[in-house]
């Protein structure tokens, strides 16, 4: 009795122990974050592109514009896609053969390092083009996107009871109509945190970026064009010498940061909105 | 909120057309990289024309022009005749700068180590291990030097500073002729390394006790210490523009062979060993874009001796900009 009394409260000791390990790091990050980066912040920030160390008119407008650019793309373009598929391996594949391919496939390409999918695009719509170019960055991204809006949208789609629908097609309904009016409504919040998290999983991507988008420290909005990002200046930014360089390497990430996690929160504001009802 | 973001997305990608002004790209160097950044934004200025520089290394950059993914491309190793014509590129030079040994030693002050040139190498192959060794002792009797390890840090990309640096200690250095060599990829054989002069700076002022080698803009950028080291006749040489400038006259650049020339180990009393031309390669067949980017560099040879002076780098002489504006008109490359 006793020992089993003892060998319980190590355990528990050690497993309470572990999650607070866990939790001290987080806030760590969190007030590194958010002391080093709201000390770096002003106005400035949100006013000026980027600019040689030492200047004063110097922030970070043109590569927060290119961040929004480039995530929205590679949103537009990921987002549908995954869905779709995700539709079909739900609603059409089902347990074949080549759907049952198809998850390992995505489930491979979710593991895939960032990196390997940057190169690989590169070698698509770089070296091709002849430029580095927004659109290869976006790609690079929405490549990332995809398996991850895929998987969720084919498990959430999963969810939603067999008798739902059974009870439509009973009401005459199309498979179409059954799918979109049925399915998807039933599966919607699950598939729309799917997508936030897609979202704010791509949005803290430097490695797909470094040779597709590459960097301009110019303002542009030109798609053609290389293209500034939030995830590169801050890599560049940070591991530079220079102090104002840095503090701008901060006022990056501590932007990101507040954009990664308040799109996670709008994820779980959205789920318990739904239980509320 | 995500169909609201895309609409904004696609509207700016509209609005953006029409833009006249020209839009250049070049990547490659750091060792230029902070004169560039400041010519490109003094250029946007004067005339509204972007020029999009990134310090990738010069291996980076000869890669991706010769790829033409950019514009231009800039190296601090010049490339031969004979690899321009296989590359399909010109060359011309656009700046020189100086590469310090720098070091992190609290205790020692600015340019009052003293270190032989061969004992550089010993140090970068790691024969040498603690500050306090006999051979760095001898040259600095007045100095107390810490028992302390070495740190050995050294660029981990393709570079033209390591391949200005590594051709000097091949010169000095038997031993690292042999065991190492000369290049812009080198197998090190001890100490840790960084991306860029940049990410050289950033390691050796965290790193206390650690030696290192930027071009002469970090150091100043940074206020490092840097070495007093030995001319090619082993004469002791401080690390300041006057000595750097010595070297620099020697350069003897010739358009006939795309402006090759190492200028590393320069004769004369005062010459500081490591000096180096910086140099842009141009794709040959892209004459319109050649255009933009000439007339970038002929604005910066006549407004940014000033921005070049101010860094740390030594402006081109008159009579070589004379050649290399001749050398532009020679290849049909007049700038606009």
């Amino acid at each position: 009795m006793i020992k089993r009394k003892i060998i319980n409260n190590i355990v528990l000791a050690l497993s309470t122990l572990s999650a607070l390990i866990g939790l001290f790091f987080l806030f760590w990050i969190l007030w590194t974050l958010v002391s080093k980066g709201l000390d770096a912040m002003s106005m400035k920030i949100f006013i000026y592109d980027t600019a040689p160390p030492g200047r004063e008119e110097s922030g970070l407008r043109n590569a927060i514009v290119g961040q929004l650019i480039l995530v929205g793309v590679a949103s537009a373009i990921g987002i549908p896609l995954g869905i779709l598929a995700g539709t079909y391996l739900s609603e059409y594949g089902k347990n074949s053969k080549f759907a049952n391919f198809i998850r390992d496939i995505s489930d491979i390409m979710m593991s895939a390092p960032s990196i390997v999918i940057g190169a690989f695009v590169y070698a698509i719509l770089v070296a091709p083009v002849g430029h580095f170019n927004g659109w290869a960055g976006a790609v690079a991204l929405a490549i990332m996107m995809v398996p991850i809006v895929l998987r969720t949208t084919d498990d959430m789609l999963n969810l939603v009871p067999q008798q739902l629908r059974e009870a439509a097609y009973a009401l005459g309904a199309p498979k179409y109509k059954v799918i979109i009016q049925i399915v998807y409504r039933g599966a919607k919040v699950g598939v729309i945190t799917g997508i936030l998290l897609s979202i704010a999983r791509i949005a803290g991507e430097t490695a797909p970026l470094l040779f597709t988008s590459f960097n301009n420290n110019f303002f542009t909005t030109n798609l053609n064009e290389a293209m500034p990002s939030l995830t590169v200046t801050m890599f560049n930014f940070a591991t530079s010498p220079y102090e104002d360089w840095i503090n701008l390497g901060w006022a990056a990430a501590f932007i990101l940061g507040v954009f990664v996690l308040s799109v996670n929160i709008l994820g779980r504001l959205i789920i318990k909105k739904r239980k509320v009802k | 909120m995500l169909k609201k973001a895309a609409l904004t997305a696609i509207s700016l990608v509209m609005i953006s057309g029409g833009a006249y002004a020209d839009r250049i790209s070049g990547a490659g160097a750091s060792f230029p990289a902070p004169l560039y950044y400041d010519w490109a934004y003094d250029y946007h200025k004067a005339t509204g024309n972007e020029v999009n520089y990134q310090s990738i290394g010069s291996g980076g950059g000869i890669k991706q022009v010769s790829a033409r993914i950019v514009d231009f491309g800039a190296s601090d190793k010049p490339l031969k005749p004979k690899k321009l014509d296989k590359k399909r590129l010109y060359q011309f030079p656009a700046v020189i700068g100086s590469i310090v040994v720098v070091y992190n030693l609290p205790e020692v002050k600015d340019m009052e180590l003293k270190l032989e040139n061969k004992d550089i190498a010993d140090i970068f192959l790691g024969k040498i291990k603690y500050w306090d060794d006999k051979a760095i002792a001898e040259d600095n009797p007045g100095i107390k030097l810490p028992h302390k390890k070495i740190t050995v840090i050294h660029r981990s990309d393709g570079s033209g500073t390591t391949f200005n640096f590594s051709y000097f200690l091949s010169h000095v250095s038997q031993d690292w002729a042999n065991q190492v060599g000369v290049g812009k990829a080198l197998d090190w054989p001890v100490g840790i390394g960084g991306k860029g002069n940049e990410g050289i700076s950033n390691l050796l002022k965290q790193t206390p006790y650690s030696i290192g080698y930027v071009e002469y803009a970090y150091k100043r950028k940074n206020n490092f210490k840097a070495a007093t080291i030995q001319t090619k006749s082993g004469k002791w040489v401080k690390p300041v523009e006057e000595n750097f400038k010595a070297a620099a006259k020697y350069a003897s650049w010739k358009p006939q062979n795309h402006f090759y020339q190492i200028l590393v180990l320069q004769p004369g009393e005062s010459s500081y060993p490591i000096v180096a031309g910086t140099f842009i390669l141009l794709p040959r067949e892209k004459t319109e874009t050649n255009k933009k980017v000439v007339s970038f560099f002929d604005w910066a040879f006549k407004n940014g001796d000033e921005s070049a002076k101010r860094l740390g780098y030594i402006p081109l002489p008159k009579e070589t900009k004379d050649m290399i504006k001749d050398y532009w008109k020679e290849i049909g490359i007049e700038p606009k």
